[in-house]
């Protein structure tokens, strides 16, 4: 069964939120002073150049804020964070991780949106030169596409905040997919289950009891 | 005037009640934010007879439309919907921004001032007033209005109580909290808004009482300006904006007393954009930097189950012994993935797996006054750092946290850290939170408690807003709200916001 429920704004900005506040100036200034920033970006002559099998592939059905190639990167890093099969978790199957994300995305605002975008195309094509990987992050095998990871988690600011950010998406929108819960028995909302009544307002003040000349 | 006590929900123009592109009002006294500072100014003004508008930037919502999920939550009832960050981005700083403020989606914590930030507050900042003596009262009145009490038996859920035992094998002191709750349901679910009206926040109580009292609240209405003629203040202007962010009108209130609670952030970003205030508006912002520090049990605790805050240890909240308090906190999946680093693929997905085993410790610290906020014309701008001055308290009280989950049974203990580093046994704490460096993006924080950006002070050489909550050098404005905490309290901030604000509004009271 596939579901769909809507992610939000809410939760695409938080999962954005390691960008956030990273202007436009300070964050190419960060990744230029910045270790594998500088390699990345040395390497760009070739590496934005580098083509990968999924470029000629569409992006899936119903997408309509990710470009094809964030498409791409998120789908390939939904299998790489979530391993799900073999476990009790719900599969990959019935959680439209990439939708939601898509979703999350179309709801950021205009300035944060053009962040995230070039967040994005650095973390995928860094990979060409960043730990000599040779390819673009789409194109890592999973052994690799980890290390990537770590190695992004470790190493200077603004890998930090793009490997966070890659992994904020792609988790918030898994775990907040109401059929990710009964396996790790997560309650979800329980007021209503429960038939709790509602209490209301409190009854205004007495104000015999407290007293206002205590307070003045 | 008949006072008409108002049994359920809020009398509220909401933006969908705005028929006009302009909206003209008038007020004795218009209150900007409807959270802790703003709903109990206007109570306390408007039970004396005062005319009183309250304007709120967010929405109402009432709590039968709450859901009970954090990431749908943060959307309707947050700041920048949750997402609001410092400048690094390293911190996330957690607002409401709903009529009833963060009141409305905070943990219910309640706790006095304590004696020693009072003594900082009359030392170093000129404020004679601030002694026990003098603020007692004020607390003894929130308290009764809130049903504030400590939390029984059934009130401490299983994270709690693992903690207090390892707590005991420690010799640390452990407390059960004070909160402002009545019969709590135990939903777990505060951050989310209380669905069931036991959470006594603003929403349904200073609110409903204000409006009983004929003070009229207006949603979607955010103010950007306060006007003013010849250093005395007249009004404020505004825009209503509905929910899907469309402009609805301009709004223009002419008053002859202001009182900003817009919150530590918001606050001076209006008397920014006002050109109003001294140079120290804005500055000296705190937050209370917070670590979650999660770690897996060999058996099920179920950290969303139960009230969501317990008890806590004080056994370091003194500066001399630390300056720093831990809260053992709750929390649901979708926040999980957000605050621990176990790991990449295989490893994140046992730790999810094994969600159920996990339990977390909040971590606060006496921070310095080191932030500001800024208009940049745009947009503001939180430029909070860690300071030097503080990592090691922050650093302390991670070591403090890792320790109480290890006395208290954890198998492993997440370091909130960028990368994942974890601690199995007490030898190793020292190394791993050894590798911790003062730097952009190496911890996850979370701020609950913006404050201190207004502060409140004798000299305005060093404070924005006078002993009595006037803004230096303007007659008429005033500020209520935690902007005024002229340092950060260390513990949660709520009962003194509301202390305060009631102070304020009597100060209002007697110069009127
Ligand atoms: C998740 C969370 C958990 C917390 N837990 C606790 C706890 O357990 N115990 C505790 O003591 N404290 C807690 N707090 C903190 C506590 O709630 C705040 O310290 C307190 O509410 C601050 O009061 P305030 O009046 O300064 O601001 P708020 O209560 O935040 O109110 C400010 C209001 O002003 C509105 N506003 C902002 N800008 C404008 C504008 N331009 N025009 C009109 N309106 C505007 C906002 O929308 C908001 O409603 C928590 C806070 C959060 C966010």
């Amino acid at each position: 069964m596939t579901r769909t429920t809507t992610p939000t704004p809410g939760a695409a900005r938080h999962a954005a939120a390691p960008v956030a506040s990273l202007s436009r100036r300070r964050f190419l200034r960060t990744t230029l002073i910045a270790g594998a920033g500088v390699a990345a970006l040395a390497g760009a002559g070739f590496a934005w150049l580098r083509r990968s099998p999924v470029d000629s592939l569409p992006p899936g059905e119903g997408i309509r804020y990710l470009t094809a190639s964030e498409y791409h990167l998120f789908q390939h890093a939904t299998a790489v964070l979530l391993p799900v099969q073999g476990t009790p978790l719900t599969p990959l199957s019935q959680v439209p991780v990439v939708q939601h994300i898509d979703h999350m995305i179309g709801l950021l605002p205009g300035h944060l949106r053009k962040q995230v975008g070039m967040g994005l195309t650095l973390f995928d094509n860094a990979a060409v030169v960043s730990g000599w990987h040779g390819r673009r992050f789409v194109d890592l095998e999973t052994a690799d596409a980890v290390q990537y990871f770590d190695d992004w988690s470790h190493g200077n600011t603004i890998q930090k905040a793009l490997a966070t950010l890659v992994k904020r998406f792609v988790y918030v929108a898994y775990w907040r997919d109401p059929a990710t819960w009964g396996p790790v028995e997560f309650d979800g909302p329980v007021s209503e289950k429960w038939g709790l009544a509602y209490l209301g307002n409190a009854p205004l003040p007495d104000q015999q009891a407290v007293s206002q000349e205590a307070v003045q | 005037m008949s006072v008409q006590a108002i049994a359920r929900g809020l009398p509220v123009v909401q933006a969908s009640d705005v028929t006009s592109a302009q909206l003209t009002l008038k007020a004795d006294v218009v209150i900007v934010g409807s959270g802790a500072g703003g709903a109990v100014t206007a109570y306390e003004l408007a039970r004396q007879g005062l005319d009183v508008l309250v304007l709120e930037a967010g929405p109402y919502v009432p709590s039968t439309a709450f859901t009970e999920d954090f990431a749908d939550s943060l959307e309707t009832l947050y700041e920048d919907h949750g997402s609001q960050s410092n400048k690094d981005g390293d911190l996330l700083i957690l607002q409401g921004r709903c009529v009833g403020g963060s009141t409305v989606v905070n943990g219910c914590v309640a706790f006095r001032t304590p004696d020693f930030i009072l003594e900082e507050w009359r030392r170093d900042f000129g404020l004679a007033e601030m002694t026990p003596a003098t603020l007692n009262p004020y607390f003894e009145r929130v308290e009764k209005h809130l049903s504030i009490s400590t939390n029984g038996p059934h009130e401490i859920a299983r994270h709690s109580q693992l903690m207090m035992a390892g707590a005991q094998k420690l010799g640390w002191s452990m407390k059960p909290f004070q909160r402002n709750v009545r019969e709590c349901a135990l939903t777990g679910h505060c951050l989310s808004g209380c669905k069931t009206d036991r959470k006594q926040s603003m929403l349904v109580t200073y609110l409903p009482w204000a409006a009983a009292h004929g003070a009229r609240i207006h949603s979607d209405t955010r103010v950007s300006r306060v006007l003013s003629d010849n250093g005395r203040v007249t009004g404020v202007e505004g825009e209503v904006i509905d929910r899907t962010g469309h402009k609805v009108a301009d709004v223009r209130v002419e008053a002859p007393r202001v009182i900003l609670a817009a919150g530590a952030v918001q606050t001076p970003v209006i008397l920014q954009r006002s050109e109003l205030g001294n140079a120290q508006v804005g500055r000296h912002f705190a937050c209370h930097p917070s670590m979650y520090v999660g770690a897996r049990y060999p058996e099920p605790v179920y950290p969303w189950r139960g009230a969501l805050l317990g008890t806590y240890v004080d056994e370091f909240m003194h500066p001399k012994d630390g300056g720093f308090v831990l809260e053992v906190g709750g929390l649901g999946v979708a926040e999980m993935c957000l605050i621990t680093e176990p790991g990449t693929g295989k490893p994140y997905i046992d730790y999810m797996q094994h969600a159920r085993f996990n339990a977390g410790i909040v971590t606060l610290i006496h921070d310095h006054n080191v932030g500001e906020i800024r208009w940049n014309g745009e947009y503001k701008t939180i430029d909070y750092r860690l300071s030097d001055q503080d990592f090691p308290s922050m650093m302390a009280a991670l070591t403090a946290a890792v320790r109480l989950h290890l006395a208290a049974g954890a198998e492993e203990v997440f370091l909130p850290a960028t990368e994942r580093l974890a601690v199995r046994r007490e030898s190793e704490i020292e190394a791993m939170v050894g590798q911790l460096r003062n730097r952009p993006q190496a911890l996850r924080m979370v701020s609950y408690h913006p404050q201190g950006s207004c502060r409140m002070g004798a000299d305005p050489a060093n404070s924005a807003v006078d002993p009595h909550g006037r803004l230096h050098g303007v007659e008429g404005l005033y500020v209520a709200d935690a902007s005024l905490l002229p340092t950060s309290l260390i513990v949660n901030p709520q009962v003194t916001v509301y202390a305060l604000a009631n102070y304020v509004a009597d100060r209002l009271l007697a110069s009127a």
